[in-house]
C-alpha cells in the first residue's frame, strides 16, 4: 500500500475501527473458498482477489488492518485468489438479494421512513417470495443490515449453489417483476375471460388476491364499474375470481380496465432489488457483522427482521464524544434514539462517538 | 415354508430379471446417453465394425445436415447395434473437434430422445420416471399439470421467452408445467448432459478419423456477414458474441437478444441479422426470423452496461456505460492504454 496522506478524519475511524476488531472473532462459512475485498476512506473495494485460509487468520487480519469495508465474494471457488475470474475455478454460489432504500430527499443520511420501507420490503422479499413461492427455509438464510441503507438476505444451500447466472437472473426477474405480463396470466375462451385464481401460485395469485382485497376500496371499484359499489356485486364477482373466471360478472370493457390497473400494481406485488447483485455470480458483498466504512455502523445479522431497528442495533461506538465541523447541510438525524441536527454548514457540535463517525464517515463533517 | 418362500422368490427374480432385460436394451436404444445403456455397453463390451461405423457416419451426418437423426426400428438385433452405431456417432463427433458439429449433434441427440420420451409417454410410461432420475428431477403429477423443483426447472428449461419464470405458476418451490414442456425440460438435461460429455478423448480408428473429415465437410459454408459490417466501433462484447457466433459457439439467448438488439439499433436490417445467426448450432429459421423481426419493430433500449454485465456478456471494462455508446477512438484507445500498461 502506498503510504498516504492520512486525515485527522481517517485516522479517527481507524482507531475506532481498530477496537471493534480488536479480540473479535469472525466466522464466514466456507471462509478458505471465497475470494475477499478490502476497501480504504475512498474506495469501497481497494483490493481484491484476496484469498483467507481460516477464520482465525480472517479475524487476525481483520484485528491489525481494520479496514474500512469488508467484503467477500457470493461464489465459491477453487482457488480465490487467482486471476483473471475463471481461473478461480467456480464452484458454486449463494444466492443474494440486495435491497436498498430509495432515494428521497434524506439523500445520503438515510432516515428511519426510508429504513421502514425497505426493511418491509426484505420482509415481503422472505415472506411472499423466498418462502411462499420458492419454498426456501428462514433456516437457510441468513439476513443481515447493509450498514448503511438497506438489507443483504443470502440463501445458503447446496440447492442454490449451483445455479449459474442465467438461473439466478431469472430468480432476480422473478422476484423484482421483470417480464410479468398479462397477456400470459389472463387468457381467453370465446368471449369469456380467464385468469389466476388465489391458489394459482406465481404473479397470478398474487394479483389476484391483491384485485379482491383492492375491490373494499370505493374508487377501485369504480373504476370498474358503478354496480360494484355494491357489496352483493363485489362478493359476487370475488366468486367468480375464486374459480379463475374473471370475465363472470358483466362489466363493459373489463379487460382494457383490469390490464390498466395490473400494469398500475405491478410494483406493489414485486420487491424492488438490485437484480445485478443477484446474477452476478463475481460479485463481493458486505461481511455480516463487519463495519460499513460509510456509516460507522455494523452490518449487523438479523434473527428477528421486524423489531430490528438498524438506527440503534446496528450502532456499535459508544465510547465518549467528539467535537465535529459540518462542511455541509446536514438534516435531522437519528441514532441510538436520539435526535441529532438539522445542522448547518460550518456549524460545530459535540456530538456522542457514533453520531460523529457517522458524519465523519459520510463525509459531511471534520474534527473541529 | 420357508423353502417355498426361496422357490417363489427365486421364479420371481428370474421372471423380473427377465423382464426386465428386454426392457432394458428397449429403453437403452431410446436414451443411449443414460447410464443403464452405458452400463450395458460395457458389460456386453460392444465392438466396432465398418459397418457400424458407416451407420454412426450417417447419423451423424444426418445431425449436421437436416438437424435430426431418424429413428430406426426397434428389432432386439437393432437395438443392440444402435447402442453401438451410437457410440462411434460419439467418436466421429469427437474427432471432428469442431463446435459446431459437436453442439448440433448434441441438440439432435437430445430431439430424438425427445422423440421416444413423447412416444414413450404412452406406451412405456415407466421410462420417462427412468429418464428424469437419471438428471435427478423429480416430477410429481397432478391434476392441473406437472410439478417440477423450481431449481431442476431453472437448470434444465429452454432459455426462451415462453418458460420465462416471472409468469409461471411457482408456489413451494415447484413450477406447474405441462407434460409437453416436461418432455422439453428433459431434452434440454439430454443436451446439456451431451455437451458436457463431449468431446471423447481417445485415439480414434482411422476409419472414424475418416469419416470425420468427411462430416466436416458438410458444414454449412456460410460467409459470416458479421465480418462484412464494420466491425471498428463495436464494443469489445458484441465482438465477443459475433466472434462466437462464427466459432459456431453456443451464445446463451440473453446474448443473443442483446446482439439483435444492439445490430437493430445500428441500422441492420432483420435480413442481416438473421444471416449472422444462421451460424448458430441450433439455428432454426423460423424461430429466428421471428424473434429477430419482434426484436426489430419493437426497438428495444440497448441494455446498459451494468445488465450486460449482470448477464455475464461484458468482457472488458471498457467503461462506455452502454454499448451503443462505444467509440473506439476514445474506449479502445483507452483500453489499448490500459493493455500496453499491463
Amino acid at each position: 500500500m502506498l503510504a498516504q496522506q492520512q486525515t485527522p478524519e481517517e485516522k479517527y475511524v481507524k482507531d475506532a475501527f481498530m477496537s471493534y476488531y480488536k479480540n473479535r472473532s469472525f466466522s464466514v462459512p466456507e471462509v478458505h473458498q471465497r475470494e475477499f475485498g478490502f476497501g480504504g476512506w475512498e474506495r469501497k473495494i481497494e483490493f481484491r482477489h484476496i484469498k483467507i485460509g481460516t477464520n482465525q487468520e480472517l479475524s487476525a487480519k481483520l484485528a491489525v488492518e481494520a479496514p474500512f469495508y469488508i467484503s467477500y465474494s457470493v461464489s465459491y471457488y477453487q482457488f480465490p485468489d487467482a486471476r483473471p475470474m475463471p481461473k478461480k475455478a467456480w464452484l458454486g454460489a449463494d444466492l443474494v438479494f440486495d435491497l436498498d432504500a430509495k432515494t428521497h430527499e434524506c439523500g445520503k443520511f438515510t432516515c428511519e421512513r426510508c429504513l421502514q420501507e425497505v426493511k418491509r420490503e426484505a420482509l415481503r422479499l422472505i415472506e411472499d417470495f423466498l418462502v411462499a413461492d420458492f419454498g426456501l427455509s428462514k433456516k437457510e438464510m441468513v439476513v443481515n443490515f447493509s450498514g448503511s441503507r438497506g438489507y443483504h438476505v443470502h440463501v445458503i444451500s447446496n440447492e442454490v449453489k449451483r445455479l449459474d447466472r442465467e438461473a439466478r437472473r431469472e430468480i432476480a426477474d422473478y422476484v423484482a417483476g421483470v417480464g410479468v405480463s398479462f397477456e400470459r396470466l389472463f387468457w381467453k375462451e370465446g368471449k369469456k375471460l380467464f385468469g389466476p385464481n388465489f391458489s394459482s401460485g406465481g404473479y397470478g395469485e398474487k394479483f389476484a388476491k391483491a384485485f379482491c382485497s383492492k375491490l373494499n376500496e370505493d374508487a377501485f371499484a369504480l373504476f370498474f364499474s358503478r354496480k360494484l359499489k355494491l357489496n352483493e356485486e363485489k362478493e359476487r364477482l370475488i366468486g367468480y375470481i375464486q374459480k379463475g373466471e374473471w370475465g363472470g360478472v358483466g362489466v363493459v370493457g373489463f379487460e382494457r380496465k383490469l390490464e390498466e390497473k395490473f400494469k398500475q400494481m405491478l410494483p406493489e406485488l414485486s420487491v424492488n432489488i438490485d437484480a445485478n447483485v443477484t446474477a452476478d455470480i463475481t460479485k463481493l458483498i458486505r461481511m455480516p457483522e463487519s463495519l460499513h466504512g460509510g456509516s460507522g455502523l455494523a452490518a449487523k445479522k438479523v434473527s428477528q427482521l421486524d423489531s430490528f431497528d438498524p438506527l440503534k442495533d446496528a450502532v456499535v461506538f459508544r465510547g465518549g464524544e467528539a467535537k465535529i465541523r459540518m462542511s455541509e447541510t446536514v438534516p435531522a438525524f437519528q441514532l441510538d434514539d436520539q435526535t441529532f441536527g438539522p445542522f448547518e454548514a460550518g456549524e460545530t457540535a459535540l456530538l456522542p462517538q457514533s453520531a460523529a463517525i457517522f458524519l465523519l464517515c459520510k463525509k459531511a463533517a471534520v474534527l473541529a | 415354508m420357508n423353502q417355498e418362500w426361496q422357490k417363489a422368490m427365486l421364479e420371481y427374480i428370474n421372471k423380473t430379471m427377465h423382464f426386465q432385460g428386454m426392457a432394458d436394451l428397449l429403453f437403452c436404444s431410446h436414451y443411449p446417453f443414460s447410464a443403464q445403456a452405458k452400463e450395458y455397453v460395457t458389460q456386453k463390451g460392444l465392438q466396432l465394425s465398418t459397418e457400424i461405423i458407416e451407420k454412426a457416419e450417417k447419423r451423424v451426418a444426418d445431425a449436421i445436415v437436416l438437424g435430426k437423426i431418424r429413428k430406426v426400428a426397434q428389432l432386439p438385433e437393432a437395438q443392440e447395434e444402435e447402442l453401438a452405431i451410437y457410440a462411434a456417432s460419439r467418436m466421429i463427433v469427437s474427432a471432428c473437434a469442431n463446435r459446431y458439429i459437436m453442439n448440433r449433434y448434441c441438440i439432435a441427440e437430445a430431439k430424438r430422445a425427445g422423440e421416444y420420451l413423447a412416444s414413450d409417454s404412452s406406451a412405456h410410461p415407466e421410462y420417462i420416471g427412468q429418464v428424469a432420475s437419471e438428471f435427478g428431477i423429480k416430477f410429481e403429477s397432478t391434476k392441473e399439470g406437472v410439478l417440477v423443483p423450481v431449481v431442476d426447472y431453472l437448470v434444465f428449461s429452454p432459455r426462451s421467452y415462453d418458460y420465462k419464470l416471472s409468469n409461471r405458476r411457482l408456489k413451494a418451490g415447484k413450477v406447474l408445467i405441462s407434460s409437453h414442456e416436461k418432455i422439453r425440460i428433459l431434452e434440454e438435461a439430454i443436451r446439456k448432459r451431451m455437451e458436457s460429455s463431449l468431446p471423447v478423448k481417445a485415439q480414434f480408428p482411422q476409419e472414424v478419423a475418416e469419416a470425420a473429415r468427411r462430416i466436416v465437410k458438410l458444414m454449412p459454408k456460410i460467409e459470416i456477414s458479421a465480418t462484412k459490417v464494420d466491425q471498428k466501433n463495436y464494443p469489445p462484447c458484441i465482438k465477443k458474441l459475433l466472434e462466437d457466433l462464427a466459432l459456431n459457439i453456443n451464445v446463451p439467448h440473453t446474448g443473443r437478444v442483446a446482439l439483435a438488439i444492439y445490430l437493430s439499433s445500428i441500422g441492420m436490417k432483420p435480413e442481416q441479422i438473421i444471416d449472422i445467426f444462421r451460424s448458430a448450432p441450433d439455428f432454426s429459421e423460423k424461430v429466428t426470423r421471428y424473434q429477430v423481426e419482434y426484436i426489430s419493430s419493437k426497438k428495444y433500449a440497448m441494455p446498459s452496461c451494468s445488465t450486460m454485465d449482470g448477464y455475464g456478456l461484458c468482457v472488458a471494462e471498457c467503461g462506455c456505460g452502454n454499448p451503443l455508446r462505444y467509440k473506439d477512438e476514445i474506449h479502445g484507445a483507452r483500453l489499448r492504454r490500459l493493455e500496453k500498461r499491463d
